[in-house]
């Protein structure tokens, strides 16, 4: 890592390298001993996908399938989790609600990157009137409180998955757009792409090659913070009415649906969902921050360039 | 300098404008007609149009926003479509309100997040820092309403006590006005306190490996002194800049917090305004909003600019 | 409903000479009575508090139907008449009694002279200033009623051609057609006697300073989101009235906020709707407040399922019958945290209205099996009319408005039908989007909401099944049943009338025109502090309190 001063600018990624696949067993191993808290939040970000794709195979019932005589049951060898208002099997449901999470975090996180790469990238390369034109608006944009936009987003749409998915990726597109293009912006002013552009490189492969291979890890990491961030969000918004729509079993529905009437005689209907919130959180961020640790050291960005054009 | 600020200042104005054109449009989007929402069940077809023209929502909608624009220019917010007391009177009643919860909870967040974070950073990965962050990352992934629930509803069932009572307004008693924002105020900020210690743990971290930190400690310094002088000032600046996204982050969660708490903010009245399609309160509470955080991000660079000698433009 | 009694000999022009409030007919089995009912000397003084779950939209009673402003504006105004209040008065029973008009009579069908009192002042607040409130008044506040743009009330009234102030002190009303609800509606809570002054002086009433009426309290202050408080009325019609100094409602919308303010001892009154709580709260209330006084009854709020007539495969009977057995109310009712099991089947008059609603045993043979849960019988219904399958169908609700109660009420349904055949295609709507659309008939297949606005037994047939009304979404023209309607409104007399409205339920069940569907029996509760009180369905909590005090 370079020792030399060098502005401490958030956002900006390490001058670009030849880009070497490296033998992965050996480097998860460097990894688990140098970042523990990171090997754990990889465990169990793993353990969540598993969750999430085996699901069929883990949970014991479907997710809306009432057990008979099964109302209301605390937690005992039949029933983990025990069961809810419903005779629901809450094991089940937190299973299944992996899945939900999984695929909404990973939905947003995938549909906020490709946005937000687009947007940054090419306001970054394309300059000019262009770039001040755009990052106006994502000023604008970063303005509202995310709840704010969420909502009218959501009230606008109706309720339903994939309009909860575009609402929150809109809201992440705008920050990470501007990480991006900072990043962007270092790797283009490397001699790296001035000595590409100087043998006749063009636009396009200069991007491909060059700029997007060296602001993945930007990416990565951006990724995986915000995987825990939607995760929280979408329970904040089941909270007032807008999450993820019946019957899906999101955990933040479960937490502050019928989990939350019951808080004090079945505590087990909300409190397994949010620990299952929090642990999800927590993998995914001591995950990224390790990442980020790891990959790029000068990378601590919040997001916002302190140039801020 | 100078053309820094001037130059950023022009550029918060677009910034402003286009936002106004969101906050206008993005209500209008919602389907559901306010005026059939009004007569709910019982609409007749020709009173939707009497209403409709009384409220004045028959205009083409340019000619509304361009209306709107013109009015708040002269400092009028409208008013409510629903009951037609003045947008700027109620903004005016629960602006100070959430403002206090929002400024105590950023209070909380930078008096955990930062000594905490500088703690950590001194020592990293070692216990203290994996309890910190472990703690941090457990305080913003609990949702804020599952504690809000459990500290307003266990205490009334176990001993027939809350501390959510009526909401004391100020003339009632300026120190127990105060006092009713405190056990609030820690449950929002402790999600920020989370962003802010990492922010800062990663900041000094990167610092301290900086030159001229060397230098400090080769000149023998002492480590403290070292950090708390030299790399601390240094590495606050990024944080700072976070803060501007912290006040949205908090504006945000502020909704929930004042929903459980029975804390007549702006949140509830927002959330409230959209589900009726009260045009001009959504827009007056966004446009409020999006200005504030515009002009806490503008202030925020400008501070940047003068502490950090290297930003020039 | 009128409140002489239903004997055969007594000519109906003499029971309404009477006009006063007969207790009505103690209908077994309906709502207990509340416990603790001891005749006590009155104490003035205190003010009495309550959980309110949400701010009222405006104070225009005559430009909202919702109840979050009719409860509050309940403690301020009077009518003409009002629903007899007090723990003598059975729940779900709703005798009438003389409020500002202090007799009346019925000279023919489609007439009704009313002698208000004497000396009635209203609040002595500006821009009215405690003046007398004459004929006139009552006069301007029902022309405006009937013509002001806008008014979703108007239902109502609709059918009244004139209103003229006879004299200083009677006010004549003329119909333009016979009906035998108008005292009821009357006694309704959109019918209150507004002051002209405010309306001139203030545009409309939806401001708070408009406020200003002739009933036990004023409206002092509302501090939106926190609470309203109102002080006495000093000139009260009703000398000694009201016991309470006044009256503090606190304005919380989060259910486990407003149930902890109750257990502390911060309000005097349950923290649900007309002062219920719910059943799974019940014990650990019962420990928390020892002496806590309770009446059980069913309330009037109930699911509501939709679907056009015309529609296949709705337009088939046998279709709707097996929607009807494929559905399992009583699942529905256990599984919720409010009703606990505690709940009442509803024809489509409901049970709330207890000397109007038909017991579900009286209805038809095939009218009774809708309400008798059985999937196979459903499947083979279905497989009769051509569904051996089952079918798919669209179903419009709306997204979490209604509490996560309603949300599980709309899973089990689903999940119901769905063990018989019958997929949903589940479309949350956001609220305002599903009122201004789905109500008014703008979907495919079917809608889940709910209902329980109306006051009065009528509208649940009547605005559903007349031809031409707006919220006749099914689309239902049936002669037979539309001449059952229009008779049982000309059917001054009690019993006769009871009889065509059980005919119509009858009716309405058979043709499978109404799903099955229940009420909760809500545990209405009030602190062991609170004498002569007595719940009941309807927004007067005013009319309720006013004769309640505090003994502490």
């Amino acid at each position: 890592m370079a020792n030399s001063v060098e502005t401490l600018a958030a956002g900006q990624a390490l001058p670009p390298r030849a880009w070497r696949v490296p033998p992965l067993a050996r480097l998860t191993l460097q990894f688990a001993r140098r970042k523990p808290l990171g090997a754990i939040g990889g465990v169990i970000v793993l353990a969540l996908l598993i969750m999430a794709v085996f699901a069929d195979r883990i949970a014991p019932h479907a997710y809306d399938e009432s057990i008979p005589a099964a109302r209301s049951k605390p937690p005992s060898a039949q029933f983990w989790m025990g069961t809810d208002n419903l005779s629901r099997d809450v094991w089940s449901r937190v299973v299944y609600g992996a899945r939900i999470s999984v695929t909404v975090g990973f939905a947003t996180v995938a549909l906020a990157t490709i946005m937000a790469t687009a947007i940054g990238v090419s306001s970054a390369y394309l300059g000019g009137a262009y770039d001040l034109a755009v990052q106006r608006v994502v000023d604008a944009w970063m303005s509202f409180p995310a709840l704010v936009v969420i909502l009218s987003l959501m009230a606008a749409l109706g309720p339903g998955l994939p309009n909860l998915i575009f609402a929150l990726s809109i809201i992440g597109a705008a920050s990470a757009s501007r990480v991006i293009r900072g990043a962007t912006l270092s790797v283009m002013a490397s001699p790296y792409v001035e000595a590409a552009r100087a043998l006749g490189a063009g636009h396009v492969r200069i991007v491909i090659f060059y700029v997007l291979p060296n602001v993945m890890a930007t990416v990565i990491i951006l990724a995986t913070i915000g995987l825990g961030t939607v995760i929280l969000a979408e329970s904040g918004l089941s909270f007032l009415g807008f999450g993820v729509p019946p019957p899906y079993p999101s955990w933040g529905a479960m937490l502050s649906g019928s989990g939350r009437s019951y808080m004090y005689y079945a505590p087990w209907m909300a409190l397994f969902p949010a620990a299952a919130i929090s642990m999800a959180v927590f993998g995914f961020n001591m995950l990224g921050d390790a990442l980020r640790d790891v990959l790029d050291p000068r990378l601590r960005g919040s997001g916002r360039s302190p140039s801020g054009l | 300098m100078r053309n820094y600020v001037l130059r950023r200042l022009l550029v918060a104005v677009p910034s402003l404008l286009i936002a106004s054109l969101i906050v206008f449009t993005l209500p209008r989007l919602i389907p559901g007609d306010v005026v059939q929402l009004m007569l709910q069940e019982k609409a007749y077809g020709k009173d939707l149009e009497d209403l409709r023209a009384k409220l004045g929502l028959n205009r083409p909608i340019p000619v509304q926003y361009v209306d709107w624009l013109a009015a708040v220019a002269r400092g009028n917010l409208g008013e409510s479509l629903w009951t037609r007391q003045p947008v700027l009177n109620e903004l005016a009643r629960r602006l100070p309100v959430t403002a206090i919860l929002g400024v105590m909870a950023l209070g909380v967040a930078i008096l955990i997040g930062i000594p905490v974070g500088v703690v950590s950073a001194m020592r990293p990965d070692g216990l203290v820092d994996f309890v910190a962050r472990s703690g941090a990352i457990l305080g913003l992934s609990v949702p804020a309403f599952v504690t809000a629930i459990l500290v307003t509803l266990l205490p009334a069932i176990w001993w027939g006590w809350t501390p959510r009572a009526r909401f004391v307004e100020f003339s009632s008693g300026p120190v127990a006005y105060g006092l009713q924002f405190v056990l609030p105020a820690i449950i929002l900020g402790i999600a920020s306190a989370a962003g802010i210690m990492r922010l800062t743990r990663g900041m000094l971290l990167e610092v301290l490996r900086q030159d001229y930190v060397r230098t400090a400690w080769a000149k023998g310094l002492r480590g403290r002194v070292v950090v708390l002088k030299h790399a601390l000032k240094n590495a606050l600046i990024p944080v700072m800049t976070v803060l501007g996204l912290q006040v949205a982050a908090i504006t945000g969660g502020a909704v929930i917090i004042e929903w459980i708490f029975g804390i007549p903010g702006m949140g509830q009245f927002l959330v409230d305004a959209i589900v009726q399609r009260d045009y001009p309160v959504i827009q007056g509470i966004n446009l409020v909003i999006v200005t504030v955080i515009v002009v806490t991000n503008l202030t925020v660079d400008l501070v940047y600019a003068v502490l950090d000698p290297r930003i020039r433009y | 409903m009128d409140s002489a009694p239903s004997n055969q000999g007594v000519s109906r022009r003499t029971a309404l000479k009477v006009g006063a409030g007969a207790l009505a007919l103690g209908v077994a089995g309906l709502g207990r009575a509340p416990e603790c009912a001891e005749a006590q000397t009155p104490k003035r003084g205190g003010v009495l508090r309550l959980t309110f779950q949400a701010d009222p939209v405006h104070f225009d009673p005559h430009q909202t139907i919702s109840f979050v402003t009719m409860v509050p504006l309940s403690f301020v105004y009077s009518r003409l008449v009002k629903v007899k209040a007090g723990p003598a008065v059975k729940p779900m029973t709703y005798p009438i009694e003389p409020d500002l008009a202090e007799s009346w009579t019925q000279p023919n069908d489609t007439t009704y002279v009313f002698k208000l009192r004497r000396g009635v002042r209203w609040h002595p607040k500006p821009p009215v200033n405690g003046r007398e409130l004459t004929a006139a008044d009552v006069k301007y506040t029902y022309e405006r009623f009937l013509t002001i743009a806008g008014n979703p009330n108007k239902p109502v009234l609709e059918y009244v051609d004139k209103i003229e102030a006879v004299d200083k002190y009677t006010v004549k009303f003329t119909l333009k057609e016979p009906n035998a609800w108008f005292l009821d509606l009357l006694a309704s809570t959109s019918t209150w006697i507004i002051a002209k002054e405010c309306v001139e002086k203030f545009g409309d009433l939806k401001k708070v300073e408009s406020v200003v009426g002739t009933g036990p309290w004023m409206l002092e202050r509302w501090e939106p989101n926190v609470r309203l408080s109102y002080v006495r009325n000093p000139n009260y019609f009703v000398s000694g009235l009201p016991y309470a100094d006044g009256v503090d409602v606190l304005i919380d919308k989060d259910p486990a906020s407003r149930l902890a303010t109750w257990l502390s001892g911060k309000s005097d009154f349950g923290p649900e709707y007309q002062h219920a709580v719910r059943w799974l709260d019940a014990p650990v209330a019962r420990q928390r407040k020892p002496g806590l006084q309770t009446a059980e009854y069913t309330w009037l709020t109930s699911g509501a399922i939709g679907f056009k007539l015309a529609n296949p495969p709705f337009n088939d009977l046998r279709v709707r019958r097996a929607l009807g057995r494929a559905t399992n109310v009583a699942e529905v009712f256990e599984s919720l945290a409010f009703s606990q099991g505690h709940w009442t089947p509803n024809p489509i008059v409901p049970a709330a209205f207890a000397e109007w609603s038909i017991p579900i045993d009286q209805l038809g043979p095939e009218g009774r099996k809708l309400y008798e849960f059985n999937t196979a019988e459903a499947k083979k219904l279905l497989a009769e009319a051509g569904h051996p399958n089952g079918f798919k169908t669209a179903v419009e609700a709306p997204a979490a408005v209604y509490g996560p109660d309603f949300d599980d009420f709309v899973q089990i349904i689903i999940k119901n039908w769905k063990a018989a055949g019958i997929e949903s295609d589940l479309k949350l709507k956001e609220y305002g989007a599903f009122i201004s659309s789905t109500i008014f008939g703008k979907f495919d297949g079917m809608f889940i909401g709910l209902r329980g606005a109306w006051a009065d037994p009528e509208a649940y047939f009547y605005r559903w099944y007349m031809p031409g009304q707006p919220l006749n979404v099914w689309g239902v023209n049936d002669p037979k049943l539309t001449d059952m309607i229009k008779l049982q409104r000309r059917t001054f007399d009690v019993a006769k009338r009871k009889q065509v409205i059980y005919d119509i339920q009858r009716y309405v069940a058979d043709q499978g025109l109404f799903g099955p569907d229940g009420s909760i029996r809500i545990l209405s509760a009030w602190d062991a502090h609170i004498k002569n009180y007595g719940p009941n369905n309807g927004f007067d909590y005013g009319g309720r309190l006013m004769a309640a005090w505090i003994d502490k």
